[in-house]
């Protein structure tokens, strides 16, 4: 006996669901989003996890799965995602799913009120009746229940309409068993961007994705690769997304695709609340995302205008929806970046950049001149001629070294924004920088002290460049922000 | 009443186990002078616990300390911790204990590996059958990743020699079980300080704690209070030491322990490696909330502190900025002053804002290099990587002598600053205009003695949303 059906593998992004303002499916962005990804899926899924599926009412999600299959037209399977907390819901949801033409239904884990193992089978059987191909959806870190292998052996091989199953989870012995227990008769689908390539390499049948909102082309390589048993390429390729892929799975996965979409042109706006910008997607996960973006070449370099007064200089940016056409006004920007873990090798810049005949430029010489030495100030650069002021007085060799892993750090952010075009060549001696470095007195791990010195220099220099946080963002976020520094131990 | 021994009540220190610096020897007069210093106010001792860095000493070190203990007890009885992860190495740690003339053995779940539940029993059920020492049960789940199972603990309190449980889970639910299955054969002890009187009222006959060295008399004036049915006076005790107990439990452990005692003078050395005295575990900024804290309940004496808030005319207020009258009527700055707060809580705050190409660009980008020692500028943020507009400086007006003073500047001020401007540009008080022309430096003033965060923050909140107002209400025709 093979595969129930011959349409569930290969690479399916998990959508994320574009929202308008006022409450309801941005359905221009949504067909947007859809356009941008069809050329490189197998298959589509509408309200899945990164789809915020939890977040919408029931008539939300019946529109967001109808745009879809209208927008897809049988180009590629679509496979709505219907699961729901009761059994009740789940039903009706996938029934309507069904009669609207979808080729099959998502079906999670019940979650949040945590059913026993038999009460879990029992909801996947009543979904089964309604004759809708059904994928078993496993995702214990949001569902809060996992089947084990018992489950989802029997769900899928006692459910006629029983298509396969998705894992989420990460967990590759539970990946194992399953192929043990049910391989070459359902679908096995991996659902873990970090362990995509590890699972297709062992005989996963596909994976849902929630990074192939941003990269499908990128995953249908290593599917491709791996389907040819070239392991090598397809490792390289995992290898070359990871850290993409692990900002998207553990920072906050819908905001990070929705954020990174709007960086590459597409713009899904923001996720619904309780998630906010700058939340689990944290202010230097969006940096971060953006060079991993930039580095795989989704982010179009354009020409900005630095408008120095007496002088113009037209640079070529890896500009987004953020970036000026032109930067004027260089007496003195300020630019900050604060990059973890861990909490003793953080590193937090404060940054100027100014004009060297303005006040940035009085100030490191002066400063030099009368309490350089004593405070150990240390000019590191001269083109541009940068003065890094440590934020804790250094007291031991320790100290004095992880400066120096700091100062390193710095260096290399600078070369690299040389190289990017942020400083561009022709203004290095127009302007001067003053980086005030923090190394907290405990750090110990030299090479993260050099690392996350090297992401705050160059996530510092970006915003001060392009003048971030907006005054916008700062308003939005004033509320909920929440300085870890403020409370009591 | 205690059920199989008489002595088994009330409060027990979980005592560190000093070391010398550098070799890391046990310092064996440093744990007389502990001792010496925790028995008027407790009822018995415990070696070699949690505490004690027990997994760091050797087989001949636990025993020494039994030996100091009983010699420095004076007849109360001390309560050896045998806790190892084989049985046979507890058994041998129980007999050595018994020797050296320990009352119990205080014996931890295994670890490590993980025994099954019969393994677990089996551990227990060799020691007390084969050692002729009582044994008391310890459930500490946050080092040893497992519970002491409660269908094992209903067991074992059937052998004659298994007198107790700690339970140091916190976690009253399984304290209630065991009370429930055992506690008819058994004393129940709390071990994790911050619920002590949730734990003695449910019923617990007394504690072993970490920091019943440090303040055994507030647990015993606890107990008292308890028994007495005085349930108001014993929250309100309890709740002193909350922190302190948090930051023993939570924080640093030991090392905490260790911290605290060398503030009241008594110098336990360092901890063993890898655990540091500072920097790990316990981070500098914990530590100077244990000094804060210690402060608070009278531990150790609190330094007076002669300083006053900035008067005299706003203009000539500005003078570490090198900017006087006269800078600010040429350049047109903007300058204004807020008061809020009462107590050590008073924060005054005095704003200069104005054009980046004016003296006030130069003095900003001056103090981002550090002219003042202890006087560190900070930039105004929401949280880190939420930088405010207008670009604004946090400048302290008085010397930041030690962590604990400048964890009240580094988060609560600077944040609550922050959010002072951002209300500022929400409501246009303060004008868009300005986001990108000017900068901003507020002199911040605040009671070295200060210690309440969230009220600091109100304090700085208001104060800055006061001199934010003052500075950029449009100035009237012919005004100064």
């Amino acid at each position: 006996m093979g595969y129930k059906t011959d349409w569930f593998k290969g690479i399916f992004p998990a959508l994320v669901t574009p929202f308008t303002p006022g409450g309801g499916v941005d359905e221009l962005a949504y067909r947007e989003l859809i356009r941008f990804v069809l050329p490189h899926v197998d298959g589509v899924v509408p309200c899945g996890t990164t789809g915020e599926f939890s977040y919408m009412s029931t008539k939300e999600r019946m529109r967001a799965v109808e745009i879809c299959l209208d927008e897809v037209a049988g180009q590629v399977p679509v496979l709505a995602g219907t699961g729901c907390t009761t059994t009740r819901e789940t039903v009706a949801l996938t029934a309507w799913a069904k009669d609207a033409g979808a080729d099959g239904a998502l079906v999670v884990a019940p979650y949040f009120l945590k059913p026993s193992f038999n009460e879990v089978y029992d909801h996947f059987r009543a979904v089964d009746e309604i004759g809708l191909p059904m994928v078993m959806y496993n995702i214990p870190q949001c569902a809060g229940t996992h089947f084990r292998w018992w489950t989802a052996e029997g769900g899928l091989l006692d459910f006629e309409n029983a298509i396969g199953i998705k894992d989420s989870s990460g967990d590759l012995p539970f990946m194992e068993a399953m192929f043990e227990k049910v391989k070459g008769k359902v679908s096995i689908f991996v659902g873990h961007d970090e362990v995509v390539q590890p699972a297709l390499g062992a005989g996963a049948d596909g994976a849902i994705l929630a990074s192939a909102n941003l990269i499908p082309d990128i995953w249908q390589k290593v599917y491709a690769a791996t389907l040819e048993g070239d392991l090598t390429t397809a490792q390289d390729w995992q290898q070359k997304v990871q850290k993409l892929v692990r900002i998207v799975v553990r920072c906050g996965s819908n905001q990070a695709c929705k954020e990174g979409l709007r960086m590459m042109g597409v713009d899904v706006g923001d996720s619904r609340h309780p998630i906010v910008p700058g939340g689990a997607f944290r202010r230097e996960d969006r940096e971060e995302l953006r060079l991993q973006l930039e580095a795989l070449d989704k982010i179009d370099k354009s020409p900005v205008t630095y408008d120095l007064g007496q002088k113009q200089v037209v640079t070529d940016l890896f500009a987004t929806y953020q970036t000026p056409n032109t930067i004027a006004d260089w007496t003195m920007k300020v630019g900050e970046g604060f990059a973890g873990p861990p909490f003793q090798e953080l590193a937090h810049v404060d940054l100027l950049i100014g004009l060297a005949d303005g006040p940035v430029g009085r100030a490191i010489e002066r400063s030099i001149a009368e309490w350089g030495e004593e405070r150990g100030l240390r000019v590191i650069a001269e083109r541009p001629r940068t003065l890094v002021v440590p934020t804790v007085t250094i007291r031991t060799d320790k100290q004095r070294r992880l400066f120096e892993q700091a100062a390193e750090g710095v260096r290399l952010a600078i070369d690299l924004s040389i190289e990017d075009g942020f400083l561009p060549e022709p203004i290095l001696d127009d302007v001067v920088l003053i980086m005030n470095v923090f190394v907290h007195p405990a750090a110990s791990i030299a090479r993260r002290v050099a690392f996350n010195n090297y992401k705050a220099a160059r996530h510092a220099i970006r915003k001060a460049v392009e003048g971030r946080p907006t005054v916008e963002e700062l308003i939005a976020e004033k509320a909920a922000a929440r300085h870890p520094f403020r409370y009591a131990p | 009443m205690p059920i199989k021994v008489p002595w088994l009540k009330g409060v027990f220190p979980a005592l560190v186990t000093p070391f010398e610096r550098g070799s890391e020897a046990v310092d064996e007069e440093a744990y007389r002078r502990l001792i010496r210093h925790a028995l008027p106010n407790v009822d018995g001792i415990v070696t070699s616990g949690t505490t004690g860095e027990f997994p760091y000493l050797t087989r001949e070190e636990q025993r020494r300390l039994v030996e100091i203990g009983v010699e420095e007890a004076k007849g109360k009885p001390v309560v050896a911790g045998c806790g190892a992860s084989s049985t046979q190495e507890a058994q041998a740690l129980a007999r050595d204990a018994k020797e050296a003339g320990a009352s119990a053995a205080l014996i931890v779940t295994p670890y490590f590996l993980h025994p099954s539940d019969k393994g677990v029993y089996q551990h227990f059920y060799d020691i007390a059958t084969r050692v002729d020492l009582p044994v008391i049960l310890y459930n500490i789940p946050q080092v040893m990743d497992r519970y002491l199972p409660r269908t094992v603990v209903e067991d074992l309190a059937d052998l004659p020699n298994v007198i107790g449980l700690k339970d140091s889970s916190g976690n009253l639910t399984y304290t209630m079980e065991i009370l429930e299955y055992a506690g008819d054969r058994i004393d129940v002890f709390v071990g994790h300080d911050e619920v002590v009187l949730p734990a003695l009222a449910g019923g617990v006959s007394g504690m072993i704690l970490a920091s019943a060295q440090v303040y055994p008399e507030v647990w015993q004036e606890v107990i008292r209070l308890v028994k007495a049915g005085q349930v108001e006076q014993a929250r309100a005790k309890q709740r002193e030491v909350q922190k302190l107990s948090r930051i023993f439990c939570r924080h640093g452990g030991g090392v905490a322990v260790k911290a605290a005692l060398k503030m009241m003078g008594l110098d336990m050395g360092p901890p063993r490696r890898p655990l540091k005295s500072v920097g790990g575990a316990l981070m500098h900024e914990t530590r100077a909330e244990i000094r804060l804290e210690l402060e608070k309940v009278g531990r150790i004496p609190i330094k007076g502190t002669a300083f006053q808030y900035p008067d005299g005319a706003l203009a000539a207020r500005f003078g570490d900025l090198e900017i006087g009258a006269d800078e600010i009527a040429a350049h047109d700055l903007r300058v204004g002053s807020g008061v809020a707060g009462q107590g050590v809580n008073k924060v005054q705050i005095d704003l200069i804002a104005g054009g980046k190409e004016t003296p006030l660009g130069d003095a900003y980008a001056l103090q981002v290099t550090y002219p003042f020692h202890r006087r560190e500028a900070l930039t105004a943020i929401l949280e880190p990587a939420l930088t405010v507009r207008p670009s604004t400086l946090l400048l302290p007006t008085l010397a930041q002598r030690n962590l604990r003073q400048a964890n009240m500047i580094y988060g609560p001020a600077q944040s609550a600053l922050g959010r002072a401007i951002v209300d500022a540009l929400e409501t246009e008080q303060i004008p868009r205009q300005s986001v990108d022309e000017d900068v901003m430096v507020a002199l911040v003033t605040i009671h070295p003695r200060a210690m309440d965060r969230h009220a600091l923050a109100q304090s700085v909140h208001a104060a800055a949303s006061e001199a934010i107002e003052q500075a950029f209400t449009p100035r009237a025709e012919g005004e100064e």
